[in-house]
């Protein structure tokens, strides 16, 4: 049994809804917030995965930046060293999906050369008739980029869950994977 | 090498950032590389170890892997608070091989030695062995 502990960045344009899926994350998806604040800072919320039939968890400190490009530079000074990546899309937003390599390279900016698991979220599902991303084509960047692919809404809370095990998940095999590894080092 | 496992002369790790129950602190004190304790994620990382009197310090020396810097911090006092900067060290990163550090203490004596790991080569770390010279 083992408690892991991973900062994860949310990050992806304005209005994409990271914050939206930020609280359905930390209510277990009985809440949603529905009034519009534009994020101004950094929001941190902390939330503890369970990985189904394994006695381990992930707590995840997950943080909230404003996707407002002249707050990106004070965000990203509150970034620190990320474990897990989150990036986020709206599936009603071609542009939006377009700007996620310019999210990839800032998050890669700050992990030292590390790799950092992450996924690629395109949320909004709701509202398919004015869905501009297919589902295959965002598949494909995601899996080019090492990044696992979930489609969510926040707003009818589907499939919210699914992100965050995957993202616990990824820690926990760099976990184990990592903890093979020590155990194989040969004395200094 | 030739010291005895700090476990052996009544020292205890007394707080520790990450617990996996299968590489617990006292790994660190064994006196056996083979064991260690694990960070399980985020920096900084922390581990306190208290000796059953006070003790002289000459060196220390550090056993670990992915450790990038180390800060070290005593103190006389029975309680493992109110800690006094030693100092601090930039861990050179060693593929498939422990890092062995060596940290002078310049003498005087100690109750708790408090291991500061404020950064890492990797997202973690592992610390195999502590050892004194007295
Ligand atoms: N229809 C729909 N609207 C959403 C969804 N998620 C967020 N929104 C709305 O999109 C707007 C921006 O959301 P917000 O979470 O503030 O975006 P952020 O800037 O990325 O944090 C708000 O008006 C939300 O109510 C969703 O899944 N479906
Ligand atoms: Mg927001």
């Amino acid at each position: 049994m083992v408690k892991l502990r991973a900062r994860c960045l949310l990050v992806g344009d304005a209005a994409v809804g990271k914050s939206a899926l930020s609280h359905v994350f930390h209510s277990d998806g009985t809440l949603f917030q529905k009034n519009y604040s534009m994020t101004t800072g950094v929001e941190l919320l902390l939330k503890c995965v369970n990985i189904p039939e394994t006695n381990d968890s992930v707590e995840l400190y997950i943080i909230d930046s404003a996707g407002k490009e002249t707050l990106v530079e004070a965000c990203e000074k509150m970034w620190g060293e990320p474990s897990l990546l989150c990036l986020v899309f709206d599936l009603t937003s071609e542009q939006s999906f377009a700007n996620c390599s310019r999210w990839m390279e800032r998050v890669r900016a700050h992990s030292r050369g590390l790799h950092v698991p992450g996924v690629l979220v395109g949320n909004k599902s709701d509202l398919s008739p004015r869905r501009e991303v297919e589902a295959s084509v965002a598949q494909e960047w995601a899996q080019s980029q090492g990044l696992e692919y979930h489609e969510t809404s926040a707003r009818e809370m589907e499939n919210c869950d699914a992100p965050l095990l995957s993202l616990a998940r990824a820690f926990q095999s760099l976990y184990r994977e990592r903890q093979e590894a020590i155990q194989n080092l040969s004395p200094g | 090498m030739t010291d005895s496992p700090l476990s052996s002369l009544g020292a205890k790790v007394v707080v520790a950032s990450s617990s996996d129950e299968n590489h617990p602190p006292e790994n660190i004190i064994d006196g056996n590389t083979n064991t260690f304790w694990m960070s399980t994620g985020m920096f900084p990382q922390e581990f306190i170890i208290r000796f059953a009197e006070p003790t002289n310090l000459s060196s220390l020396t550090v056993d670990s892997y992915n450790v990038k810097h180390l800060k070290v911090e005593k103190n006389m006092s029975q309680n493992a608070s109110q800690f006094e900067f030693v100092t601090e060290k930039d861990c050179e990163h060693t593929e498939g091989h422990l890092q062995s550090n060596s940290v002078s203490l310049n003498g005087g004596s100690a109750v708790h030695l408090r291991f500061i790991i404020t950064t890492g080569h990797d997202h973690f770390v592992s610390v195999h062995r502590v050892g004194v010279q007295h």
